[in-house]
């Protein structure tokens, strides 16, 4: 079983949970009353859009796949992340 | 199965030119697409009305548990690594691994929901429901939509397991379209999590 362990795949998760913890920290509340932050918000989106790209490419196996798949999904997650974005900008 | 084998290299890695043009039935990619699309239709309109009242989403984050919301995502990522490596191990036809990985990726999966109540029931229980504000009624709504996703996904990863302990049994491989499909509807569920996380409990 730990054979299995000894896999890329492995390497992409413990990269994953590093990057959740660090965003974790970016967006910790410390006590105090949260404030409008763009750099934080920034931050945490770009890290969770990284995190998905992972997870489309190496878990879902969007790496292999055809043309088609590989456009569709990795356009799903910049056109989320884009207008994401631009709706937080909007409102700043 | 030879060819599968190859497909395989010693580090279990599956091997670019022998895998699928897509992992799973193509019904379920549609409806995966589908999903992502109306999911990600609902991040957008909360961003938008985020906007338009900055104040209290920013005071009504505060209630939200950061830790736990911390811990459920690195809950699904391990889930989802016990899935991806089920389906590499069903794929070379070792159904034993297969299903002790599946297995895993349950144990896992289970203690997401249960974390979501440690997290829902002190705060339903102070008065907090999704009628508080506009917050949490995206809150409650798109989390408990997600949280739909989960538990279905776990009956979805139970019908992987029996699949995978027939083929054990039957000294068959496991039927790698349908191992496949399941699998990528777990990373689904994980992949929308992650965006709920940032958008939910992290951003300001």
């Amino acid at each position: 079983m730990t054979a299995y362990l000894r896999n890329s795949l492995t390497y992409v998760w413990a990269f994953l949970v590093v990057i959740t913890v660090a965003s974790w920290f970016i967006g910790r509340g410390h006590g105090a009353a949260y404030q409008l932050d763009a750099a934080i918000t920034v931050g945490v989106l770009l890290i969770a859009a990284l995190k998905a790209q992972l997870v489309i490419r190496y878990f879902m196996e969007v790496r292999f796949a055809s043309r088609w798949l590989k456009r569709t999904a990795y356009g799903w997650n910049i056109a989320l992340l884009s207008l994401l974005l631009l709706f937080y900008w909007l409102s700043l | 199965m030879t060819s599968a084998v190859d497909a395989v290299t010693a580090a279990g890695d599956i091997d670019a030119k022998k895998s699928p043009a897509f992992p799973g039935e193509s019904s379920m990619w549609f409806f995966i697409i589908g999903d992502l699309l109306i999911f990600g239709v609902y991040f957008v309109a909360y961003m938008i009305y985020r906007g338009q009242n900055q104040a209290l989403f920013l005071h009504s984050q505060q209630f939200l548990n950061q830790g736990i919301g911390a811990t459920n995502t690195v809950v699904l990522l391990t889930s989802s690594l016990f899935v991806a490596l089920g389906t590499q191990a069903a794929r070379v036809g070792k159904s034993v691994d297969a299903y002790r990985l599946f297995g895993l990726a349950v144990v896992f999966g289970v203690l997401f929901p249960f974390l979501k109540m440690v997290e829902w029931i002190p705060k339903i229980s102070i008065g907090i429901t999704p009628g508080e504000n506009l917050f949490f009624m995206y809150y409650y709504v798109m989390t408990g939509l997600h949280l739909c996703h989960v538990l279905l996904g776990l009956v979805i990863l139970g019908f992987v397991m029996r699949n995978v302990r027939v083929s054990k049994e039957r000294s068959h491989p496991p039927n790698i379209k349908f191992v496949e499909t399941g699998a990528m509807y777990w990373h689904m569920v994980d992949l929308l999590w992650l965006v709920l996380f940032a958008l939910f409990y992290l951003m300001r």
